[in-house]
């Protein structure tokens, strides 16, 4: 009997808690929590980069440089030299290449014709200036070569010759494109001096473009020393070789005029206008050896026909003409007859 | 012919003079950063020791100079 009470006590006990417990339990799911959250006013990623673009820690060695920790730019550079740099580099020396190839192969090579050879040679371009050319131009083989290797070597050559040998091979690639940087960036120094004044745009150079170099209409349009689309390879060798100076000289003395952010930008820079400078250069090659016949005699002897420089340079020749006729022959106070 | 063999002589003798004027801008990593707080020290008395050739090909090879290869406990 004692036992059936306590039972029956205990029974309602505990559904009488179960009461309180059901209804108390909406009412403190609805109250504001009053318990302290120890990380919800500390200091996040998000809010770090607010504040600065890198997050950096202190160090007590002299290099600062060794107190970044993170640089989300770097990913994005990592990014660009590892995923897109390859394609656009590929893009454009292929692209060249296949343009000059179909070229080749409906227009033909560019022959002279044989009323273009008098047999008389006239002086094109003399020893300093064929030294320059080939400096630079030797230099600039060297450097597109081991350049290409820092994009496409392990892509493409390390799996034909392994990585010991792909090492080796990237060492000294390197030595030659870090040393014969020096040699080329002096090439385009002496560019600079000895052919910037025969380079000038002037209207004759509309005309030539509007003729199409000779291409439309009959006969070949006026030039002086050097043509339109040469006055275009000029400019676009000082230029791109200034810029490929100055950003490889960035990259040489790393951190004295830049901090990462710059260094990466360089780097881009160089890699960018080194592949469309390399595709530049290989449409040059082609119309200065293969695409036209005589045009590698100018570069390589110095000394072209006579007729065919009346025919493609005829205001150079007549200056050139004028000079000889007039100048050497005559003392410094005497003047030439009108 | 001429032009283009002197270009190109100049172009390895321009390069080497590069080579040897850059070197004296150069510094290595332990004398540049060396401070009296920072553990950057010469090679030679660093972790790896004096004989260290930096060419290990692996755990039981023999170190310059280790007068019992293989043995290192």
């Amino acid at each position: 009997m004692r036992l059936g009470t306590m039972l029956t006590r205990t029974f309602i006990a505990a559904t009488a808690l179960m009461a309180v417990a059901a209804i108390d339990a909406p009412a403190r799911a609805q109250a504001p929590t009053t318990a302290p959250n120890p990380t919800a006013d500390s200091v996040n990623e998000d809010l770090l980069f607010k504040q600065d673009p890198k997050i950096h820690g202190r160090i007590s060695i002299p290099d600062q440089k060794a107190a970044n920790l993170i640089q989300p730019q770097g990913r994005e550079w990592r990014g660009f030299h590892e995923g897109w740099m390859p394609w656009i580099g590929a893009a454009a020396i292929l692209g060249m290449i296949a343009a000059l190839a179909l070229f080749f192969f409906t227009r033909g090579r560019i022959k002279l014709e044989h009323s273009e050879e008098s047999g008389k040679k006239i002086l094109r371009f003399n020893g300093f200036e064929r030294f320059t050319h080939w400096m630079t131009a030797t230099c600039f083989v060297i450097l597109a070569l081991s350049g290409l290797n820092y994009i496409f070597g392990k892509r493409l050559l390390m799996p034909l010759i392994g990585p010991e040998a792909f090492a080796t091979l990237a060492q000294w690639a390197k030595y030659s494109h870090v040393y014969l940087a020096w040699p080329f960036m002096l090439g385009i120094v002496f560019m600079l001096a000895v052919w910037l004044k025969d380079n000038i745009p002037n209207r004759i150079d509309w005309q030539w473009i509007k003729a199409g170099g000779g291409f439309i209409g009959k006969g070949h349009p006026h030039a002086e020393r050097f043509n339109a689309g040469q006055k275009v390879v000029f400019w676009m060798v000082t230029g791109f070789g200034a810029a490929m100076g100055i950003t490889g000289l960035m990259m040489l003395f790393p951190f004295y005029a830049t901090d990462i952010n710059g260094m990466q930008i360089m780097q881009g820079l160089h890699s960018l206008i080194g592949v469309v400078f390399i595709a530049a250069i290989l449409a040059h090659i082609y119309i200065g050896s293969l695409g036209m016949e005589g045009a590698y005699d100018a570069m390589g002897s110095g000394e072209v026909d006579l007729a065919w420089a009346r025919s493609h340079h005829d205001l150079w020749v007549e200056k050139e003409q004028a000079k000889t006729a007039s100048g050497p022959q005559l003392r410094p106070h005497q003047a030439p007859a009108e | 012919m001429k032009a283009f063999a002197v270009a190109v002589i100049c172009a390895v003798a321009l390069g080497i003079a590069a080579s040897y004027v850059l070197a004296t801008s150069q510094k290595f990593a332990w004398q540049a950063f060396s401070t009296t707080s920072a553990r950057v020290s010469q090679p030679g008395t660093n972790l790896v020791g004096p004989r260290w050739t930096g060419d290990v090909k692996g755990p039981h090879d023999e170190v310059a100079g280790d007068p019992q290869p293989g043995k290192r406990s």
